[in-house]
């Protein structure tokens, strides 16, 4: 009993290190879907009142950069646009602070290039500074609703694409599992940006897809694992959620160990990049990152493989067991052994001592060199 | 075994690490985005209907007027139609905006006088000039009814109209080049006349000589001539202007332009006419198109004062492309260009036609400005924070993995160095520039890249676990992780890929960069990853102690 005894000492820290955790992730599917259903209405609705704040390059306008001196603040701005002939209402003027200097920032619609120039001398002229420290950045809203245009198409050919690869190389219920939690990935780091209210710029969408990318990572990782247990457990009548939950926590140490890996970076990006060195190009990158990869790596496991549970229960297969699902020592045995068979004795054995005993029956670390029983073979789909 | 993976650890070493000295040792660094360096980015794409050629034409036009102006490191990149002309440095915008602006626009202009830059002659006086001089003829292309033109008479010099310039002395005059036009129709019987003449005899082209001596030199050199004059904007088709040809050789005086080169129709092409390399293109007709040509063909062929040298320049951007003499007074259907081409030359002036008859009307979208303070802040911020960051990631995997996280920090190593030299390389042949958000996007793969390590690790405890040896765990774990690896890392780069093809912008600099860090995932965990842990494995210290807090001396059966 010497194994047992050691396994019995670890604490849960040591139970996860070790890939012992007997977590029922599937028991508590319900809490995952209820926060993000509320955070995703909460997008939606964000969404629909407050909408995004767009920057230049996706609504086209001039921007005009001049430092701020005592002759140039957003009043002697905004007389600068109305003696052009600008209207001032929509103007957003707002003031830049990068290091020890600062800068007004003037937006308007769509001009020509001769009040461009116009403007750009006359706010020179005001702010008694050189003309070229005043810069203009320009983009016609053509232009702006091209490149809008362009990322929603590339983003739908990214999602057939990656849909009909997963469905070759896993199945449709995963492809169609990993689509609803990546969307609900971007979904709420968009509702982010739309609550805070962010500028939505180019490197805001950079983010978004890198976003996207992770989530869809960090799910076919967690996936790989799921089709390999379907496989060993392919013989014995287990649940589907049994499943799940067995795979899951098999790779929850990875799915950690992942995540802090790629939010540690974005972290010191954020926290050291925007805040220490007071970058601003970094900090709105950053917030967008963090919060994707949050909810990545809290979407793999809260929702695709609950999801692909949830689906998949509907296959002939796992029909009957829907509902039942493992948990504690019986669960655990199934991670750590990686056999359904066991389970029973070791249910069996706990009824037999009783409540209390449930506890000492913890699996084995050191397991027999079981191999899994030999899988029916599957019927062609 | 171990002597192939010993090969694939020491080759991927040996390439890494040889194409990271090459890359010092060439000085090939990473060149910085507009964003991390300050400057100026000019985005313009073309509105309505233009000829693919003429856009790339309209890039290498760009190209050069920036590189004649010497702007450090541009990058002029085409994505899809639109042209993005980053000037990192530049600061003056309406200079920035000037330059990126061509028009693609062909000028059919007459000369009005032609001078050759041969400062070292300063007599440099008519008839056998013709060495340098393009010797053009226009013919109607009517196929096999036109017979050759002698190759004497190509070359024949038009005219010595010699008129030594007062202001220049080392400049002078004399009429060159010879180029005929002539008409192609099938009607056309006086054109044979033309051509068929016989070999040295320079009938037709005395009287065209004698035509220009008769009535423009007088006017047209001697007082628009003068170098000093300014010449009116070689952009506006009513004005005189005064441009060279494209290697500088010649200065032409160019009156106002008849039309322009959508006179002809999209299918110039280079040709073997009359045994050597030609330009066959074709008209439309009606008013635009052949009407148009034919006025100034026929005052060209007159030697009116309008076009008294009797040569039609073709004019590009303010560039002569060609200059040939019109040998016809009226042209249906085709118009040949021939002359002393090389292969090259008539290729180069097959495509300005083409471009020329749908020229790309370009049109600014978007302009930005970075100021250099700026950029460079953020280079700084992003590089410290993203090392430190790096190194916190390896920090955190030295904790968890003990001794094994050597690997990781060798294949991480490994992988930023391959990712430097790719991008540096490209930066000194394609023109990649490195932006805010392709560091990023390095910054972020860490964290994918990691996390191989992290599922090889992990798959190898299990294994390890249900009691086989080290040696064993190690394929066993790093085959199915491998499998989890690339299944993850294609649906990566199908993202990358996609976004690349699709997106124009800083989101295209990213998918490249997402890709390459992907690509160098994949290429680490076979050629590095894989042999150093196998071969790790193998080794008795590491057999003998525990790993991943798995005590594998235990290698009994039955624990309990």
């Amino acid at each position: 009993m010497e194994a047992v005894t050691t396994t019995q000492r670890r604490s849960a820290l040591g139970r996860l290190y070790h890939g012992e955790t007997s977590f029922d992730f599937m028991g508590k599917k319900k809490i995952g879907f209820a926060i993000s259903l509320t955070l995703i209405l909460l997008t939606i609705g964000s969404l629909l009142t407050r909408g995004l704040n767009l920057g230049l390059d996706f609504e086209g306008g001039v921007a005009w950069q001049v430092p701020v001196s005592k002759t140039m603040d957003a009043d002697a701005a905004r007389a600068v646009l109305t003696s052009n002939g600008i209207e001032t209402s929509n103007a957003k003027i707002q003031i830049l602070t990068n290091g020890s200097t600062e800068s007004l920032r003037i937006q308007v619609g769509d001009q020509t290039p001769e009040i461009q120039v116009k403007v750009k001398d006359e706010l020179a002229k005001v702010g008694k500074v050189d003309v070229n420290e005043v810069s203009v950045n320009s983009v016609s809203s053509s232009w702006g609703r091209s490149i809008t245009e362009k990322a929603i198409r590339a983003l739908i050919a990214f999602i057939v694409l990656v849909s009909l690869y997963i469905a070759w190389r896993f199945e449709w219920r995963m492809a169609l599992a990993a689509i609803l939690a990546m969307l609900h990935d971007v979904l709420i780091s968009v509702g982010v940006y739309s609550l805070i209210g962010f500028e939505v710029t180019p490197a805001t969408v950079v983010a978004f897809l890198t976003i996207l990318g992770f989530s869809l990572y960090d799910t076919i990782v967690v996936f790989d694992k799921v089709k390999d247990n379907l496989d060993k457990f392919a013989g014995s009548r287990t649940s589907m959620a049994d499943i799940t939950n067995v795979s899951m926590n098999q790779v929850l140490m990875r799915s950690i160990n992942t995540s802090l890996a790629a939010v540690l970076p974005v972290l010191s990006l954020l926290i050291l990049g925007s805040g220490v060195f007071g970058a601003i190009a970094l900090r709105e990158f950053a917030i967008a990152l963090l919060v994707g990869l949050i909810t990545g790596s809290y979407s793999s496991i809260y929702i695709a493989s609950p999801l692909l549970s949830l689906i998949k229960e509907r296959e002939a297969k796992y029909r009957n067991f829907r509902g039942a699902h493992a948990v504690g020592p019986e669960l655990a045995h199934m991670v750590v052994s990686g056999t359904a068979t066991g389970a029973k004795s070791v249910r069996r054995q706990a009824s037999e001592i009783g409540g209390s005993g449930s506890t000492n029956i913890a699996p084995t670390s050191t397991a027999l060199l079981t191999h899994p029983p030999r899988p029916r073979k599957k019927r062609r789909r | 075994m171990t002597r192939r993976l010993v090969i694939s650890l020491t080759g991927l070493l040996v390439v890494v690490l040889g194409s990271f000295v090459g890359n010092v040792v060439a000085d090939n660094k990473p060149a910085l985005g507009l964003d991390l360096q300050g400057g100026i980015s000019v985005t313009q794409e073309p509105v309505g209907k233009f000829d693919s050629v003429s856009l790339d034409l309209a890039v290498e036009r760009i190209r050069e007027r920036i590189d004649s102006l010497g702007v450090a490191e541009p990058e002029i990149i085409r994505q899809g139609n639109a042209i993005v002309v980053n000037l990192p440095g530049v600061a003056n915008q309406e200079e920035a905006l000037r330059l990126v602006q061509v028009t693609g626009a062909v000028l059919l202009r007459p000369v009005l006088g032609s001078l050759q830059n041969r400062p070292t002659d300063p007599n440099a006086t008519t008839t056998t000039g013709n060495d340098s001089a393009s010797t053009t003829t226009i013919e109607s292309s009517d196929t096999a009814g036109v017979t050759t033109t002698t190759p004497s008479e190509v070359t024949t010099t038009v005219a010595p109209v010699t008129t030594t310039l007062a202001g220049g002395p080392s400049r002078s005059l004399p009429m060159v080049a010879t180029t005929v036009l002539e008409s192609t129709a099938v009607g056309a019987t006086d054109a044979p006349t033309l051509t068929a003449s016989p070999p040295g005899d320079t009938v037709v082209t005395t009287d065209v000589g004698s035509a220009v001596t008769e009535a423009p030199t007088a006017q047209a050199p001697t007082t628009t001539m003068d170098p000093s004059n300014f010449f009116g904007d070689p952009s506006d088709p009513t004005a005189i202007v005064m441009v060279d040809n494209t290697d500088g050789s010649e200065t032409y005086q160019l009156g106002p332009a008849f039309g322009t080169g959508e006179v002809f129709n999209n299918d110039a092409k280079a040709d073997i006419l009359q045994g050597s390399w030609g330009v066959r293109v074709t008209l439309h007709s009606g008013a635009t198109g052949a009407d148009l040509w034919n006025v100034g063909a026929a005052q060209c062929y007159a030697k009116t004062k309008v076009c008294p040298t009797g040569r039609m320049a073709i004019v590009l951007d303010g560039i002569v492309q060609s200059a040939p003499t019109v040998n016809q007074p009226s042209f249906s259907g085709g118009v040949d260009i021939t002359g002393s081409f090389k292969e090259s030359e008539a290729k180069d002036l097959a495509r300005v036609l083409k471009s020329g008859s749908l020229p790309v009307r370009l049109e600014v979208q978007a302009v930005q400005f970075v100021s250099p303070t700026l950029g460079e802040d953020s280079l700084h911020a992003a590089v410290v924070s993203g090392l430190i960051g790096v190194a916190l990631v390896l920090l955190f995997m030295l904790l968890y993995y003990r001794s094994l996280a050597l690997v990781v920090v060798i294949g991480i190593t490994l992988s930023g160095l391959t990712q430097w030299n790719v991008i540096s390389l490209l930066s000194s042949t394609n023109g990649l520039a490195l932006s805010l958000a392709g560091i990023a996007g390095i910054i972020v793969s860490v964290g994918v890249t990691v996390d191989s390590y992290v599922v090889f690790f992990e798959k190898l405890k299990d294994e390890l676990k249900s009691g086989r040896t080290l040696k064993n765990s190690a394929e066993r774990g790093f085959k199915s992780a491998w499998r989890t690896i690339l299944a993850a890392d294609i649906v990566s780069l199908i993202g990358a890929f996609t976004l690349w093809y699709l997106t124009v912008g800083s989101v295209r600099g990213f998918a490249f960069f997402l890709g390459l860090s992907t690509m160098c995932d994949i290429v680490i965990a076979w050629f590095f990853t894989r042999p150093a842990m196998l071969l790790l494995a193998r080794t008795k210290r590491l057999q003998r102690g525990r790993v991943f807090g798995v005590d594998n001396t235990l290698q009994t059966v039955g624990g309990v």
